[in-house]
């Protein structure tokens, strides 16, 4: 797939409905960004909150009763642990933040006894990037969930994002370790992490996938960079996945490439046992419905 | 031309401008012999400090002409070390070679921060050359001597070194193989990271003149057919012409265990001074000290 309507036009052709858990359904942004992928009939909303609330709301859209459902809680904090509940217990494929905290919503998700998050297993946070100016989607992280990734969070972020480039048709997907230089140096911590996973990968220790790094963009997004530098690389300009350092240094970078160059993206957390949406609001319609599509996706090509 | 056994020194330094070798506190047999031994071949001059009566008295035992040497006079080992020092930096003399005085002693007239033979910042190292039998080219290897547990700086160096002799011996494009416990990529374990850093700092070309793998095991770095069965598939395995250890006790093991167990020749000197300087201690055989002074003139 080599854009995010492809992923959309993927997941429609599977004629199936994902049922989509969404924790404290209480405002109109929420619910524009589900109403679409509803109406186009991949998605089953179960919207959990104040019934009287969301009826309301739901007048605006034109949804079919039939093509949702709405449960009865009022109080956020319940709701949210619900909406986990549901996921958990199969009674839904894809859990989704509403009218909630970041911070709460993430506590019920991460909960030991309640939550979605296997013992020991690393969350993190994967986005697929269509730019106008890049020949096939990008996939990088961690963009919004782990602040310093540390060395096993770095491939915790790898394997996930491998895993989506594969479920994206992606078979070998080529992974590039971000830097501001390809050189490795013990004065920049990331480029000994980036060294020692690119052996790793070399060793057969991490799988299905090309990695190399220390690079920087240029030499991971651009087939002329290693010529001109000098470098040989295995990605060659020719990157999927892009691991960036530490969440500044991805934040910043998809947000000023949406900015400034345009594009939409599709994220989505990682490391849950079932797909978890987490989406801004100030991200665009398409973005939003591009979210949903990639964790119906995820939920179904497992 | 690439050498390949450790005779082939000889012939090199034979057609070559004879380099001077400085030895400090030479009145022993052992060293006046050795440094005699490579005179009369014609390979160096040889430049001898120590107490000129005790050299001739040597000389004399053993039937050499005390002529064929230059001699500096003094009393002590001390003031022999520091003045050999001033011979080289003086540029008379071109490398370094210990006598009779203690390792401790030669060491520091070497580092001494006013007038040894250290520039600011270099990182001292010693270099082995053996020719293992059973093994089909020369193995260069360091560092058995001088740094105990190498950090990843010194690593570096050290592999530079090694390098850097592997171009002396004519080996234009020479395969360093990493030692590490594993050839995994365990992180915990030292050598196998640090093996890691270095073979990429090499790919992206901060380490240059040779073909750099690692982390490996030694089964893999000397025997081809460990390296199929592993499925391993760099060019260095089973043909290394260089190893880092990456520690002296590891090292030292190896080195030993050549000379001992598998009777094999070898040869070492101390590299990261301004010139390279002779280590060799009693327990070596003629032949080693031989090829040790051969090794540091080719060097010089």
């Amino acid at each position: 797939m080599k854009t995010l309507n492809e992923i959309a036009l993927k997941v429609k052709s599977l004629n199936k409905k994902v049922r989509i858990a969404i924790a404290v359904a209480e405002d109109a942004n929420t619910i524009g960004a589900i109403s679409r992928s509803t109406n186009e009939g991949f998605v089953h909303p179960i919207m959990i909150g104040s019934k009287a609330r969301i009826m309301e709301l739901l007048k605006d859209f034109s949804l079919n009763d039939e093509s949702f459902d709405v449960i009865d809680v009022s109080n956020h904090e319940e709701a949210t642990r619900e909406a986990v509940r549901m996921v958990k217990n199969n009674e839904a494929d894809v859990l989704m933040k509403g009218l909630v905290g970041t911070d709460k919503f993430l506590r019920e998700v991460l909960s030991k006894e309640r939550g979605l998050l296997p013992p020991k297993a690393i969350m993190s946070y994967t986005c697929a990037l269509e730019l106008p100016k890049y020949h096939k989607l990008l996939l990088i992280s961690d963009t919004a969930v782990l602040p310093a990734p540390d060395l096993n969070q770095k491939i915790a972020m790898i394997n996930y994002s491998v895993k989506m480039a594969h479920n994206l048709g992606i078979a070998k997907p080529k992974v590039a370790l971000i830097s501001s230089t390809e050189k490795v140096s013990e004065a920049m911590p990331n480029t000994i992490d980036y060294a020692l996973i690119s052996k790793m990968a070399e060793r057969g220790q991490i799988k299905d996938c090309l990695i190399d790094g220390p690079l920087d963009i240029f030499l991971a997004c651009d087939p002329k960079a290693g010529d001109i530098k000098g470098v040989q690389s295995p990605i060659a300009g020719n990157a999927d996945i892009l691991i960036l350092p530490n969440l500044e240094t991805a934040n910043a970078f998809y947000k000023g490439l949406m900015l400034f160059a345009g594009g939409e993206l599709a994220g989505l957390i990682q490391g849950t046992v079932k797909p978890v949406v987490v989406m801004s609001r100030s991200e665009s319609e398409n973005s939003k419905y591009y979210c949903i599509a990639l964790s119906c996706l995820m939920a179904e090509v497992r | 031309m690439e050498i390949r056994k450790l005779d082939q020194m000889f012939e090199v330094l034979g057609s070559r401008t004879k380099k001077r070798l400085v030895a400090a506190w030479a009145i022993d047999t052992h060293t006046i012999m050795a440094v005699a031994e490579a005179v009369q071949m014609g390979i160096i001059e040889g430049i001898l400090v120590g107490d000129e009566t005790k050299i001739k008295a040597v000389c004399q035992e053993h039937n050499i002409s005390s002529s064929i040497f230059r001699i500096i006079n003094c009393t002590s080992d001390l003031v022999a070390a520091s003045l050999a020092v001033d011979l080289i930096n003086r540029g008379e003399g071109d490398f370094l070679m210990k006598g009779l005085l203690s390792t401790d002693r030669y060491m520091r007239a070497i580092l001494n921060k006013d007038k040894g033979l250290m520039d600011p910042g270099a990182i001292l190292s010693h270099v082995t050359v053996a020719e293992p039998k059973n093994y089909h080219k020369l193995l260069i290897f360091g560092d058995v001597a001088i740094i105990p547990l190498p950090d990843l700086k010194q690593k570096i160096a050290i592999t530079n070194y090694l390098i850097r002799t592997a171009h002396f011996l004519g080996i234009d494009c020479p395969k360093v193989g990493l030692l590490a416990a594993s050839e995994q990529t365990l992180p915990k374990i030292p050598s196998c990271a640090d093996a890691a850093l270095i073979h990429k700092m090499a790919q992206r070309g901060q380490i240059k003149g040779g073909v750099v793998e690692g982390p490996l095991a030694m089964d893999l770095i000397v025997d081809k057919e460990s390296a199929t069965i592993k499925g391993m598939q760099s060019e260095v395995c089973g043909d290394a012409d260089c190893i880092l250890f990456p520690n002296i006790e590891s090292g030292n093991v190896f080195y030993k265990t050549i000379v001992k167990l598998l009777k094999s020749d070898l040869c070492a000197v101390v590299i990261g001074a301004r010139v390279p300087c002779v280590l060799t201690s009693r327990g070596d055989s003629e032949r080693s000290k031989l090829y040790s002074i051969a090794l540091a003139a080719l060097m010089a």
